[in-house]
């Protein structure tokens, strides 16, 4: 009995130890969702930004290794994926296509292990406010998207310029998914687009993300009388653009709509998710690449274009350059140190130039460095312009459009223009 | 108090010495997972009291938990209170909230006091979202909440205690008279009413109780997180998680709950690395049911039988 008893213990207390040998290299964790197509799109950005290293030598001579661990978009379970990639894969440097409140939730554990994080995806400007507030503490991280402070400065610009002083529309209805995201876009619309822009919110509806019958809530949102809708949708979003045109609702509509940013969009449509717009971080779809980064797209293109995102989303290229970069900034601190690696990651500086001026720029904002227009500080978020003509980095955002043949085009800021906007032929 | 023997005060020692050693053994990535493990053992011994024992299922025991989180986050990292303080007053919190959970099961039972604590839940997250979103930090929650202990380690031995010291209570507690009344209201409640006992006292101290646990799990687990979010805690998939550490590990017991948090919590982090995908609940939820199905009465009852086995086949021996 004693020696069964003996054998049972060591068993279960072999299984408990058996954790994974890591390679003699360095090792790049992702964390994120690895069923959305934003977070593959980070997951396969960095793939091939790690693929283009090791064949050219790797780090240090030495092959670097990629492992993931899925968030599945739920904060507890992005805590325990950042704990397995710490402690039990031990990466050395960890890249993210998290959403915001999953990241707000592995943040106290980046914290404690102090490990070189980027990331791709979220842009709550609270998190930009935890680096000014404990700057030793949030060294590590980095966030090469637009804070949505900054997206939601140019969105007004383009309230005022299109929807107010080209269109002539002073009034709007909102039309609000039932999430976390949805809540958040709407203060920052009550807040900033309509005091700013002039433009008054008559009602905001509010809907459930599993509502398959929008016919009752475009009712509501046409008998408001406002001037146009404005959508905030990041699930299911096909759904209700698709029902937006079948129903040939007489509103304008334009805002945030996730499934818009990606190109299985008019497929997931059934082909009817044209006349809409939607903002989006850069690039986006019907954005002109510059060269290096079409160069990207074309190799993301040849071996994912059988699955789904056939094309990378915004957060695919910001992958993909900020691999590039955080192992650039290895390279200079000798390694993926606390201490060393956060001072040369905000060194670094790709800019990208198309035909001659600068088109999309990877850099970051120092500690302390003052953005004119907002008049406040935004360290380790990506180096963005939000005023005209964009000459010392890329605009916080581009707003999109969708066309009824299924094209796509980039409507604002003009610089990016490559096309105008427009409402659908049904509304008058 | 019955059935307390030797045996059993031998075995929890066993259970923590070896428990106690455990980080001499294994990774600290495992500790983590263990952590997360200890930490649905407290929530599932929690929903065992009320559902388990009574029959009253709850599918709204998130309420609960979440009151405890919340309320200690808000104090300690709006306010600054100390957690000495925080902690106990969330719990206190919370079992208010216990009794206003218990209302409904003056009335009904079923199916119907599941949806009513359902609709808590789903009350409670909309309530966190745009009631004072200053203080509950709304739709993306508080990050940064005072940790109690920094490190696998600690944390272990931290959430270990807590679980062990719940566990070990809710076993004594369950072994007295008033355990065995719990069950029988499971079992049939007209009958123990008939028997002059006021199931309503037995019940609502049955509910406090929980909620006693749930508040005090919520909010250690908020100080070993060190952030919360409304979508983190009342969520369905949270309910179910408990729901089924607590079946597949064996109801109306209090190693069963503890048994099936530990597989579950294991069986998915131990298949993240060959299936870092959703395709890892696939087989989670496989396995989980060919195991309720082989033995409806959970691991417990499994491992109950093999001893039984086991003894039987001894004494044929001597």
């Amino acid at each position: 009995m004693v020696s069964k008893l003996k054998i049972m213990l060591i068993a279960f207390a072999l299984s408990f130890t058996a954790t994974h040998a890591g390679a003699d290299g360095v090792k790049v964790g992702f964390i994120g969702s690895l069923s959305s197509d934003a977070g593959r799109s980070a997951l396969r950005g960095a793939q091939i930004a790690i693929d283009e290293l090791n064949a050219a030598g790797g780090f240090n001579g030495k092959p670097i290794e990629y492992v993931q661990a899925d968030t599945g978009e739920d904060v507890t379970e992005g805590i325990k994926a950042y704990e397995y990639l710490a402690e039990t894969e031990e990466v050395d440097f960890i890249l993210s296509g998290s959403i915001d409140d999953v990241s707000l939730g592995w943040m106290p554990r980046m914290k404690e292990y102090r490990i070189p994080t980027l990331d791709t995806w979220t842009s709550y400007i609270g998190i930009i406010d935890m680096i000014i507030e404990d700057y030793e503490g949030m060294e590590t991280y980095f966030m090469n998207v637009a804070s949505d402070e900054a997206l939601a400065t140019l969105y007004v610009d383009f309230g005022k310029d299109i929807l107010a002083k080209k269109m002539g529309w002073d009034s709007v209805v909102v039309l609000q998914e039932d999430t976390a995201f949805g809540g958040a876009i709407n203060g920052l619309v009550s807040q900033l687009l309509a005091p700013e822009a002039g433009i008054e919110i008559v009602d905001t509806i509010v809907y459930d993300i599993a509502t398959v019958d929008f016919a009752p809530i475009f009712s509501r949102a046409v008998d408001t009388g406002a001037d146009f809708i404005y959508i905030i949708s990041s699930v299911n979003s096909q759904v209700v653009s698709s029902q937006y045109s079948k129903l040939q609702v007489p509103k304008a509509m334009t805002g945030v709509n996730v499934a818009a940013l990606g190109q299985e969009y008019w497929e997931d449509t059934g082909g009817a998710g044209g006349g809409i717009s939607t903002l989006s971080p850069v690039p986006s779809v019907g954005f002109a690449l510059d060269p290096a980064s079409a160069k990207f797209a074309e190799t993301y293109a040849k071996r994912y274009g059988s699955s789904r995102p056939k094309f990378p989303h915004f957060n695919g290229f910001n992958a993909y350059w900020g691999v590039k970069q955080a192992f650039a900034a290895a390279e200079d601190a000798g390694g993926f140190s606390a201490d060393k690696w956060p001072k040369e990651m905000l060194k670094q500086d790709i800019k990208l130039e198309k035909d001659g001026e600068l088109w999309l720029r990877y850099a970051f904002w120092q500690p302390g460095e003052v953005e004119e227009r907002t008049g406040r500080t935004y360290p380790h978020n990506i180096k963005f312009d939000i005023t005209p003509p964009y000459d010392n980095g890329a605009p916080a955002m581009v707003v999109i459009q969708w066309y009824e043949d299924g094209t796509t085009a980039v409507i604002y800021p003009p610089k990016y223009a490559t096309g105008e906007f427009s409402v659908p032929s049904w509304v008058k | 108090m019955t059935g307390i023997s030797w045996r059993h005060v031998a075995l929890w020692a066993v259970f923590i010495i070896f428990m106690l050693l455990l980080p001499e053994m294994v990774s600290k990535g495992t500790l983590r997972t263990v952590i997360f493990a200890n930490f649905l053992a407290i929530f599932a011994i929690s929903w065992d009291v009320i559902s388990g024992r009574t029959g009253y299922i709850s599918f709204g025991h998130p309420f609960l938990i979440g009151i405890g989180a919340y309320t200690t986050a808000i104090l300690s990292y709006r306010f600054g209170m100390p957690v000495g303080l925080s902690i106990p007053l969330a719990v206190c919190v919370t079992m208010v909230a216990g009794t206003l959970f218990f209302l409904p099961a003056l009335r009904v039972k079923g199916s119907y006091f599941a949806l009513v604590t359902l609709a808590f839940m789903e009350l409670m997250y909309q309530l966190v979202q745009v009631i004072r979103p200053d203080l509950t930090g709304g739709t993306r929650g508080m990050s940064g909440v005072t940790t109690l202990a920094r490190g696998a380690v600690n944390n272990y031995y931290l959430s270990f205690g807590l679980m062990i010291v719940i566990a070990v209570s809710m076993w004594v507690l369950m072994k007295t008279r008033f355990g065995t009344a719990l069950s029988a209201i499971g079992m049939n409640e007209e009958s123990v009413r008939g028997s002059g006992l006021s199931t309503t006292r037995l019940k609502l101290f049955a509910f406090m109780v929980s909620a006693m646990v749930a508040g005090l799990g919520g909010a250690f687990y908020v100080h070993y997180l060190g952030s919360i979010a409304p979508r983190a805690l009342f969520d369905i998939n949270f309910v179910f998680t408990i729901i089924v550490a607590v079946l597949i590990g064996g109801a109306s017991t209090i190693v069963g709950p503890m048994l099936g948090a530990f597989f579950l919590t294991f069986l998915l982090e131990y298949l993240r690395p060959y299936l870092p995908g959703a395709e890892r609940y696939f087989i989670y939820g496989s396995i989980a049911l060919v195991i309720y199905m082989y033995q409806p009465k959970g691991l417990y009852e499994i491992v109950m039988q093999q001893w039984r086995k086991y003894r039987v086949v001894k004494a044929g021996e001597t």
